[in-house]
């Protein structure tokens, strides 16, 4: 900022009478309108009451010498035009305002000016505008204009683009058209019947937009029909084709697409749960699979983490979604086997307690145990007609084993004939254990169940033939199965006396040690027995022997009253690596251990079992 | 037996309908070009290097008019840029007077001298001016690069005016072959020595230097514009353009 300065000349009595020196002028523009010359407008500042006289001065870049305006009337009060001598291309001029009055004077702030830049042509001239009609083609309004005089296109020392514009007459807004480097223009769309002004203006190739040109106008006639439907006709075809092969598309690939946006919503799976055993209402076996599952699992649960999935597309197809990947891969099951295709299948190739797979054959057969120092009974009792003796027995022989009917009673099973064995049910579960432990009457026998690797399976309801059979308390062999599967099965315990006076008599379960034998004592009639009470402590009977087992899978018990100790349902030790299976039995028997009122009310209410129905059979 | 591997099956024909959108769309695309467009005259491009190509001076001039209007725009928007964004109230205008490194060589400085001089003096002129501006832009690059939040839009604009000045002096040589065969000219130009000013560590100075060869840039750029638009209306058009 270049401070004004006061120059107070001797003369200057006017201070007193409130004049000044004036004030700062200002240059408000340079214009070039051919880039050969350009002006430069200021505003003056405050005369200060004292009349100003402004003068222009400016020196060029590269140059020391300093100039005054050459010229300040071609532009029009307060300016200075620069003719062609004068100006430079592209050189800075630094000019400088100084407005003098009698006071002192002030100079304007000096301004850079690069003539390259301040180039603004003046609007085109002759904008001529006519209608045009061809026989064969469509109507049209023909404009053409001429570039503004003063700028030399020719020599190409300016290259202008054009811009045109036009409305009808009574509108408010312009339509504007870019018409490039070319003088003429058509314009097609125009209303028949209404007057039309058009404007034209001009740009330099590197500097400012003229003004608008003054305003022609056309009258277009009311004759002047306008057909433009070719667009249309061809946009509406293409449409048309376009939405064909959009149904088309949709058509084809609706289920595939509908599939992709809403996918099917997989229905809820548990593991084990098989809704089938609900409906029959078979509720000990749908609780009984739930509770198949072994631990830790093994290998074969990696199963369970397959990556395709092959989906068996039998009947039993209704709860299991294509492409859940948490259910294990189904190998070829049998179709009469359980529908539920989850792991209720067995995936994991651990002893299944659904009482189909019993009837597998690999259900094998069970393994006896021998129980150590267990004598074997040397005279059955003679009521027993069928003695049992296991060593005599083949592999296939009169084993006692435990099976689980849904349909039958809970009652222990009796001795059965070698070669009727039906090695269909090999485990037991604990449901069915305690309806073994509670279904006893009038004996008491011992349980002892130790499985090795399977846990107990129910497979069939075991009958128990309590008192008044002479079960014998027999040796065990241990059958190596394919699977290694053990038998739990109540030795039978001899109570002959017993067995000879009543015909019929119910066992309670008194005990279970910590072998996992399971102490039946023969249920104690309130009348009868008060005598026999403080006896029966003594003669408490651990055991019971299996006497016999019939041909209707019952066995038949009798009491044995020796040695107490005698652990029949032992399992071999080398015959079967007691591992994780053990863990299990230990399990099984820890829930056996609960009170009998708890199996009973899993049994749903049965307590006791009646040895007559035995008796009558076996005899 | 069904068997589902991998994808399923929704996505396969999810696939397959893609591809059946995207053909119907090229065809569309095809059908509306063919309909709507109106022919482009496409111009023959001769590739770089090849000796025996015969391209009209017409269109050598045109394309060299071309990239320099179009190198002058980009210096004028760069230019602007930079001033809008460094150089406010620095009063850089003030000392960026008579301090381009192209000063020494004797262009001509209005209209008339343009139209006086010869068409082969002033073509080996803007040969020179080119050649003067390779140094300067490859180290315009670099130093706009290392600038403390390079500006990307100022750096995008170097690197392509940099480039297209290339191809310009390119296409002059070209020209310069075709109307002028037989003289060979020592390759003149103006030695830049900026680069010390554009690296110096107090940023008022440095900033000035860029903004200084930034004004000279745009200044050049428009001589150059300005030369070859005469010159295609002087030898193409027969000065009636």
């Amino acid at each position: 900022m270049v401070e004004c300065t006061l120059i107070l000349t001797p003369a200057a009595s006017g201070f007193f009478l409130g004049q000044s020196p004036p004030g700062k002028p200002e240059i408000i523009k340079c214009r070039s309108p051919e880039k050969e010359t350009f002006t430069c407008w200021w505003k003056p500042g405050a005369d200060g009451g004292l009349p100003t006289s402004y003068t222009l001065t400016y020196h060029k870049e590269g140059e020391t010498l300093t100039h005054e305006c050459p010229d300040y009337k071609t532009g029009g009060p307060n300016s200075c035009y620069f003719n062609k001598k004068h100006t430079s291309i592209w050189t800075i001029y630094i000019i400088t305002i100084n407005a003098t009055n009698q006071m002192g004077s002030c100079s304007s702030d000096p301004r850079y000016v690069d003539v390259t830049y301040i180039v603004e042509p003046d609007p085109p001239v002759n904008l001529t505008l006519e209608l045009k009609q061809p026989e064969d083609k469509k109507p049209y309004l023909w404009m053409r204009w001429f570039p503004p005089t003063l700028v030399d296109v020719r020599s190409g020392w300016l290259t202008l683009q054009y811009e045109i514009r036009l409305k009808p007459e009574k509108s408010a807004e312009w339509e504007i058209h870019f018409a490039g480097q070319q003088t003429q223009f058509k314009i097609l769309s125009l209303y028949p019947g209404q007057k039309y002004l058009v404007q034209v203006r001009c740009k330099p190739d590197h500097g400012f937009w003229s003004e608008w040109s003054p305003e022609s106008s056309i009258q277009i006639p009311n004759d002047f029909t306008m057909k433009d439907s070719t667009v249309w006709i061809f946009v509406a075809v293409l449409s048309a084709v376009f939405c064909l092969i959009m149904v088309w598309a949709v058509a084809l690939k609706g289920y595939s697409m509908v599939s992709c946006i809403l996918p099917p919503v997989p229905g809820p799976k548990i593991k084990g749960f098989d809704t089938h055993l609900l409906e029959k209402g078979k509720s000990e076996e749908l609780l009984s699979a739930l509770g198949c599952q072994e631990f830790p699992p093994t290998s074969d649960c990696e199963d369970l983490l397959v990556e395709f999935l092959e989906v068996d597309d039998s009947e039993d197809q209704q709860l299991m979604p294509a492409h859940s990947k948490e259910h294990p891969g189904q190998g070829m099951k049998p179709t009469h086997l359980d529908p539920d295709s989850d792991s209720g299948r067995g995936s994991c190739d651990s002893p299944s307690l659904l009482s189909e797979k019993c009837e597998e054959p690999r259900a094998n057969p069970s393994t006896f145990q021998t129980p150590e120092g267990i004598e074997k009974p040397e005279n059955p009792p003679k009521n027993v007609t069928h003695t049992w003796d296991p060593q005599s027995t083949s592999l296939e022989g009169k084993i006692p084993y435990f099976h689980v009917d849904g349909s039958k009673s809970s009652t222990w099973p009796l001795p059965q004939p070698p070669n009727q064995h039906n090695f269909r049910s090999s485990y037991h579960n604990i449901a069915d254990i305690c309806q073994l432990a509670t279904g006893a009457a009038g004996a008491s026998a011992t349980l002892l169940d130790k499985t090795d690797k399977h846990a107990f399976k129910s497979s069939k309801t075991i009958e128990t033939g309590a008192e008044g059979k002479a079960a014998e308390q027999r040796e065990v062999e241990s059958f190596p199965s394919k699977t290694d599967q053990d038998r739990a099965w109540l030795p039978p315990q001899e109570k002959t006396p017993f067995l000879s006076v009543k015909a019929l008599d119910y066992v309670e379960i008194h005990k279970v040690n910590k072998d996992g034998a399971l102490s039946l004592l023969p249920k104690q009639k309130e009348n009868s027995d008060q005598t026999e009470k403080p006896s029966t402590p003594e003669t408490s009977k651990e055991y019971a022997k299996v006497s016999q087992v019939t041909d209707n899978n019952i066995l038949v018990l009798t009491q044995d009253p020796r040695a107490p100790n005698l652990a029949l349902f032992e399992e071999q030790a080398k015959e079967a690596p007691p591992s994780l299976p053990q863990n299990q039995a230990q399990i099984d028997l820890a829930s056996f251990t609960a009170p009998p009122g708890n199996c009973r009310l899993q049994l749903g209410g049965l307590d006791y079992l009646d040895p007559a129905g035995f008796m009558h059979s076996f005899q | 037996m069904l068997r589902a591997m991998g994808r399923d099956k929704a996505s396969l024909d999810r696939m397959t309908f893609d591809n059946l959108t995207g053909s119907l769309l090229l065809l569309l695309l095809l059908v509306s070009d063919l309909l709507l467009c109106k022919s482009v005259a496409s111009l023959p491009i001769c590739p770089s290097g090849a000796v025996n190509c015969q391209v009209s001076l017409r269109e050598l001039f045109d394309r060299a008019v071309i990239l320099s209007h179009y190198i002058h725009n980009l210096s004028s928007e760069m230019f602007n840029e930079f001033d809008k964004r460094y150089a406010q109230g620095r009063g850089f205008v003030t000392k960026a007077i008579n301090s381009c490194h192209t000063s020494s060589l004797s262009t001509p400085e209005d209209k008339e001298q343009a139209q006086q001089i010869h068409h082969e003096d002033l073509l080996n002129l803007i040969l020179r001016v080119l050649r003067s501006w390779n140094d300067p832009l490859y180290h315009l690059v670099s130093e706009v690069r290392g600038m403390q939040e390079a500006p990307e839009a100022i750096l995008s604009k170097a690197i392509e005016i940099e480039e297209q000045n290339r191809r310009l002096l390119e296409g002059m040589e070209k020209i310069v072959g075709q109307v002028q065969p037989r003289i060979k000219e020592n390759e003149v130009y103006s030695v830049w020595s900026g680069l010390p000013s554009l690296q110096m560590a107090d940023e008022d100075s440095r900033l000035f230097a860029f903004y200084n060869l930034l004004h000279c840039l745009r200044r050049d750029s428009h001589k150059i514009d300005n030369y070859l638009k005469l010159l295609k209306c002087r030898i193409v058009y027969d000065s009636n353009c």
